[in-house]
């Protein structure tokens, strides 16, 4: 998937490609000429009354030779490297995309700072690769073959062949540093990621630290990663040292070769003067790629190593599979849930089982149980956040599977338990981003979810940006502000994940009140630790170990003297 | 317009001084890496000297070879001081390396203490993100600069100074004619400039956005899903990717443009070099071997400036860094001192609160004139709906916060005065969010501080978490995941508590968590209330009210006012808010069981 967004996007950009790489060629090209003019410059000053129109011949060779270096770089590099940056932001979101589909699954697993390294440090090795790499990589490629060409066809081919002794020798230095290099350098990034994590950690729980007077300690901790992290570095900076001087110091011996031999074949007159200097050019010019090299193999190998963990995340499939017969979310549907049992991918034991249930349209149900006994899975599955199996959950007789996963999550509206809302106005936030909602539909939903005075008071009002840069403001306002969220949609069922919780005893009762009222022929299903806040609904379901253990209205359930009245008993203190 | 441009290049010169007075420690590294750097460069311009004798001597005019100067002694020498450069060219790495990672290691040090310290209204108003960057790639983009650039470009001066001083002792003309581009590549350098960092700064602001952006939406993208909201995310996300391209795009432009742009002036210089040369050399005043060491010259000198158009980007990035860490280190006024203060080895445990005024921003005040005392030993508790101020009295308790008009005495004393080191060790403060480190759980009971297993054991047993860490395979070892993820909201409230009782603090200030837990545990949470305000001053904000109903003093808030004090009897005597409070809760009580 990966390779084919790569692929797919080198085709569509061949001409800017072709054309670039021949711009490379060709600035290549012309700077392999410019030793050769000069060589025959110099033989030309060397002749005793040389003819001075010669010599003006060779300079504008030269200066011919600067423009066309400079036209051919300009046209290379803008279409090559700025090639590799649209690589980059196309990459970006091409995966910005495919995190867009995934399923809550493929998040429960990841930590949100990784996904986003993806995102920024590998899409970046990636165009580094195929950019500035891959252009040194031709680049130092055609310049070594010309020189050595030119060295070996214009002057003394004994020559260039002695002169290019110590080459193998400078390959095997370079492949048995560089390894060593690598291996220091992974430990380096493995320091810096654990001194990322380390004030990442530090950061967020600061009120922790500050409030038990912590400080010292982190301090402490923290410069014992920071010593290693030194040492990490001198480690390889160590080693990565040596690698210059020694290339340059094998290339000594071919410069010395050249100059000792070569001079004597100047002597002997067996090659010009002339032919010596551009030789000696040659030869420094071929140093420079060689030394590059190293460098380059280190980015080819980050990248192809950021490339296949792109491709790793870019063939993860959405696990949630699309319906595809229905397009439109029945109206007035009633919810029937048959024998439907439920484990989470890669885990043994079943979350729900046997659960039955049939929801009539208009009606609310309430959910109460101990954490981990199943409610949320149960309303997670309603909006298919995981596979359903076939005909266990069915709206209006319609299987749950038919459904586009639009159209199903266009029937719901739903309040989650973590109040996460965005760094965005509150309007925004109300309206989701999206511009179908009138102004007045915003003000009534943050009225029937009692919190329109609170974003009153705020500086801004509904323009109030939230978030961390923005105003913070308290949990219960935000769980009331996602409440808002969901009731504007006027969903034909609408999902209260215990998203009571953070709001007082009268804003709660008062916002049942106004549920009461806006949600008359519309089903809801309240998910809830507090008897209060469940209480008034048609049903009660009691989860217990993911089974339904008991079932009834309040009254009804109180009458059983089960779990129910217990948790009742305790929490309205009553003896 | 013209003060605001000498105000920044002043800034800038202030910024280049500081970041040049990190090195003074290190001024002996440096300097010996100094020397190093001379010899090198000696070498590398004792080399075209070599070649210009073999080609002026030894080649054109064919003196004799004998002793010293024949052809193989020279490549002898040249070899030599290639190795010897080179030798001295590691020491050199070596040695600026050490003194730069010192420096960095120091630096970022430096920083981690600062955030340490940095008071609470600061770190309310910076996201994490920001400050995170800064102790990690802002540090290592300033590192990167030293290692990759610093030390070539440190060596790149001396070598250009050395250069034109060779080329000045050979042959004065022929310098200055070298030397005629320079002004113009200045001038060109000079016009971008600015435009370079302008656009600079918009990239890093720009990454940081599109960082950002993509760490929301992965949070909250079970949200994105449900509200179908993927197209309009998506919009927004390729708007934000399209500017950064724009922005990169132009340095693309830029490099694409210095970086050939370099070697055009290098063929020129060389050109005019060539013609101003051919005619001293046609009437003998000029030799050939001087004019071919002048055109490597001339290579030398441009090789350094060319490299600088890459290098360029580094630097502007590493200033960018330095800004944001001086930005941070600059807080020093604003940093909290633990250590100075009045003393206060135990405290009693007596707190009053008198007139007090606060306000987070100085406009809107959260607290409006809040008065009252607790003694030792009692509970209090702080009811109101949300944002009646609850949570910031707490914050004031622990001196997070200075308050504005007013006083808040411990034992009697200003708790300005107080050490805050001193203060806060004896007030545990229990967090409606529970964070948890990723260590195991003793450790996230004892945090850094040294509390043997017998009392860890004890807190866990007192606060009623031993009842699940029992059946954890490892028990108090029992590593924590990623902010405690593995467990429910109860137990981490559990935790909680059990660090805030090995710590033995004379005050416990507890804030209530609300959501998620199951009547179980909220038992065994009461329970543990219970035990832990015996003998403690202890303050609690609840969200029930059946939590409370034994607490000596029960503070009714309302939109930062005291609206009621007293305790349970004496409020529900007084049919107030509070009571309309309880009878709600009553209320339903009643309509459903009869």
């Amino acid at each position: 998937m990966g390779n084919n967004i790569l692929i797919k996007f080198i085709k569509d950009h061949k001409f800017s490609y072709i054309i670039g790489i021949i711009f490379m060629l060709l600035a290549s090209y012309i700077q392999t000429l410019f030793p050769k003019v000069l060589g025959y410059t110099i033989d030309i000053l060397q002749t005793n009354g040389f003819n001075p129109k010669s010599v003006y011949i060779n300079l504008v060779y030269i200066v011919l030779i600067a423009i066309g270096t400079f036209v051919c770089t300009y046209a290379w590099r803008n279409l090559v490297i700025g090639n590799s940056r649209r690589l980059e932001c196309h990459f970006r979101e091409k995966l910005f995309d495919h995190f867009q589909k995934l399923s809550p699954e493929f998040y429960n697993r990841r930590k949100t700072g990784d996904l986003i390294a993806y995102a920024i440090n590998d899409i970046n090795a990636v165009r580094m690769t195929f950019g500035p790499a891959t252009s040194m990589a031709i680049n130092g490629m055609v310049v070594c073959v010309i020189s050595i060409y030119s060295m070996a066809n214009t002057i003394n081919w004994k020559l260039t062949l002695l002169s290019l002794l110590p080459v193998p020798f400078i390959i095997c230095i370079m492949f048995y540093i560089g390894n060593i290099v690598k291996k220091h350098f992974r430990k380096v990034q493995e320091t810096f990621a654990a001194i990322s994590d380390r004030v990442q950690e530090n950061i967020t729980g600061i009120r922790v630290i500050k409030a038990y007077v912590q400080e010292d300690g982190e301090v402490k901790k923290f410069q014992k990663l920071n010593d290693q992290m030194l040492e990490a570095n001198l480690n390889m900076v160590r080693v990565s040292a040596y690698l210059a001087p020694l290339i340059e110091l094998c290339f000594t011996i071919s410069f010395v070769l050249n100059l000792i031999w070569g001079g004597n074949m100047v002597l002997n007159g067996s090659i010009s003067l002339g032919g010596f200097i551009a030789f000696n050019g040659y030869l420094a010019m071929i140093l420079a790629p060689v030394l590059s090299i190293g460098q380059v193999i280190t980015i080819f190998q980050r990248g192809m190593a950021s490339l296949d963990r792109l491709n790793e995340i870019f063939n993860v499939k959405p696990h949630v599979k699309d319906g595809e017969s229905r397009a439109e979310f029945p109206a007035q549907s009633t919810i029937i849930i048959t024998e439907l049992s439920f484990s989470y991918p890669g885990s043994d034991s079943e979350a729900l089982s046997n659960i039955n249930l049939v929801i009539p349209t208009g009606k609310t149900l309430g959910i109460i149980g101990k954490t981990g006994s199943g409610k949320t899975t149960l309303v997670n599955l309603l909006l298919k956040m995981y596979n359903v199996e076939p005909n266990k959950i069915a709206f209006n007789e319609i299987d749950i599977n038919d459904f586009k996963l639009d159209a199903l999550r266009n029937g719901f509206g739903f309040v989650p338990q973590d109040n996460f809302l965005f760094n965005a106005s509150i309007a925004e936030n109300i309206k989701f981003f999206k511009n179908i909602y009138s102004e007045e539909e915003v003000v009534n939903a943050a009225r029937n979810s009692c919190v329109y005075q609170n974003i009153m008071d705020l500086p801004d009002e509904f323009e109030t940006i939230l978030g961390e840069r923005g105003v913070n403001i308290s949990g219960g306002q935000k769980q009331r502000i996602s409440i808002a969220r969901a009731l504007i949609k006027n969903p034909e069922i609408l999902v209260f994940d215990d998203a009571l919780s953070a709001v007082d005893t009268v804003t709660e009762a008062e916002i049942l009140k106004n549920l009461r009222k806006v949600r008359k022929n519309k089903t809801s299903i309240i998910v809830a630790h507090r008897i209060s806040a469940v209480m008034e609904a048609d049903e009660i379901i009691v989860l217990e170990k993911g089974k339904i253990s008991e079932r009834g209205t309040h009254l009804e359930l109180l009458e059983k003297e089960g779990l129910y009245h217990e948790i009742y008993k305790f929490q309205f203190g009553a003896s | 317009m013209k003060s605001t441009n000498f105000n920044s290049a002043h800034l800038e010169k202030q910024k280049f001084t500081r970041l040049l007075k990190l090195n003074l420690p290190h001024m002996k590294r440096i300097l010996l890496a100094s020397i190093c750097v001379l010899l090198v460069n000696g070498a590398l311009l004792i080399k075209p000297y070599i070649l210009k004798i073999v080609i002026d001597d030894i080649l054109t005019k064919h003196v004799v070879q004998k002793g010293f100067y024949s052809l193989t002694t020279l490549g002898i020498l040249y070899f030599v001081v290639v190795a010897l450069s080179g030798f001295f060219g590691i020491a050199q790495v070596n040695l600026i390396n050490r003194a730069g990672q010192e420096i960095m290691r120091d630096l970022r040090g430096k920083v981690f203490q600062t955030i340490q310290l940095l008071p609470l209204w600061y770190l309310d108003k910076v996201s994490s993100g920001n400050l995170i960057t800064r102790a990690t790639n802002d540090i290592e983009s300033l590192s990167e600069m030293y290692t990759d650039v610093l030390i070539s470009l440190f060596q790149d001066v001396f070598l250009i100074l050395g250069i034109i001083f060779v080329m000045i002792m050979i042959n004065v003309r022929l310098a200055i004619i070298s030397f005629c581009v320079v002004p113009v590549m200045f001038f060109l350098v000079f016009l971008l400039k600015t435009r370079i960092k302008r656009n600079f700064r918009k990239m890093k602001s720009l990454i940081g956005r599109i960082n950002g952006f993509m760490a929301e939406n992965i949070s909250g993208m079970k949200l994105i899903q449900i509200f179908y909201g993927e197209k309009e995310k998506k919009e927004a996300f390729a708007k934000l990717n399209s500017e950064y391209f724009k922005v990169t795009s132009f340095q693309v432009w830029m490099n694409s443009f210095l970086k050939p742009a370099a070697d055009v002036f290098q063929s020129l210089a060389v050109a005019i070099l060539i013609w101003y040369g051919m005619g001293k050399i046609a009437n003998q005043t000029l030799q050939i071997g001087v004019l071919y060491a002048f055109t490597t010259y001339i290579k030398q000198f441009f090789a350094p400036i060319a490299d600088l158009a890459d290098n360029y980007s580094t630097i502007q990035s590493a200033f960018a860094s330095a800004d944001r860490i001086f930005e941070l280190l600059d807080q020093k006024e604003n940093l909290e001192d633990l250590d100075s203060g009045i003393s206060m080895e135990h405290t009693k445990g007596t707190i009053e609160f008198k007139n007090v005024w606060f306000s987070y921003n100085d406009e809107d005040w959260i607290l409006k004139n809040i008065s009252f005392s607790i003694h030792e030993g009692q509970t209090a508790a702080f009811v109101g709906q949300t944002g009646a101020g609850k949570t910031t009295i707490i914050s004031l308790v622990s001196g997070f916060y200075k308050i504005q008009k007013g006083e808040i005495l411990v034992d009697g004393l200003n708790i300005n005065d107080i050490k805050k080191r001193d203060l806060r060790k004896n007030i545990s403060v229990i967090f409606q969010d529970v964070f948890l480190f990723s260590e195991t759980i003793g450790k996230n009971i004892s945090l850094n501080d040294d509390i043997s297993n017998f009392v860890i054991g004890d807190a866990i047993r007192t606060s009623f978490a031993k009842e699940f860490v029992e059946f954890l395979p490892e028990k108090i070892n029992e590593p924590v995941m990623e902010r405690g993820s593995t467990f429910s909201a109860g137990q981490r409230q559990l935790l909680s508590f059990a660090r805030a009782i090995a710590h033995n603090p004379a005050i416990i200030v507890l804030d209530e968590a609300t959501a998620n837990i199951d009547t179980q545990t909220e038992i065994l949470i009461q329970k543990a209330i219970e035990t832990m305000s015996k003998d403690r001053t202890t303050l609690i904000i609840a969200h029930r009210l059946s939590t409370i109903r034994n607490a000596d003093k029960i503070i009714v808030l309302k939109q930062g006012e005291i609206l009621e004090m007293g305790n349970h009897a004496k409020l529900m005597e007084k049919d107030g808010y509070y009571k309309a409070m309880v009878m709600e809760g009553v209320k339903e009580y009643h309509t459903h069981i009869y």
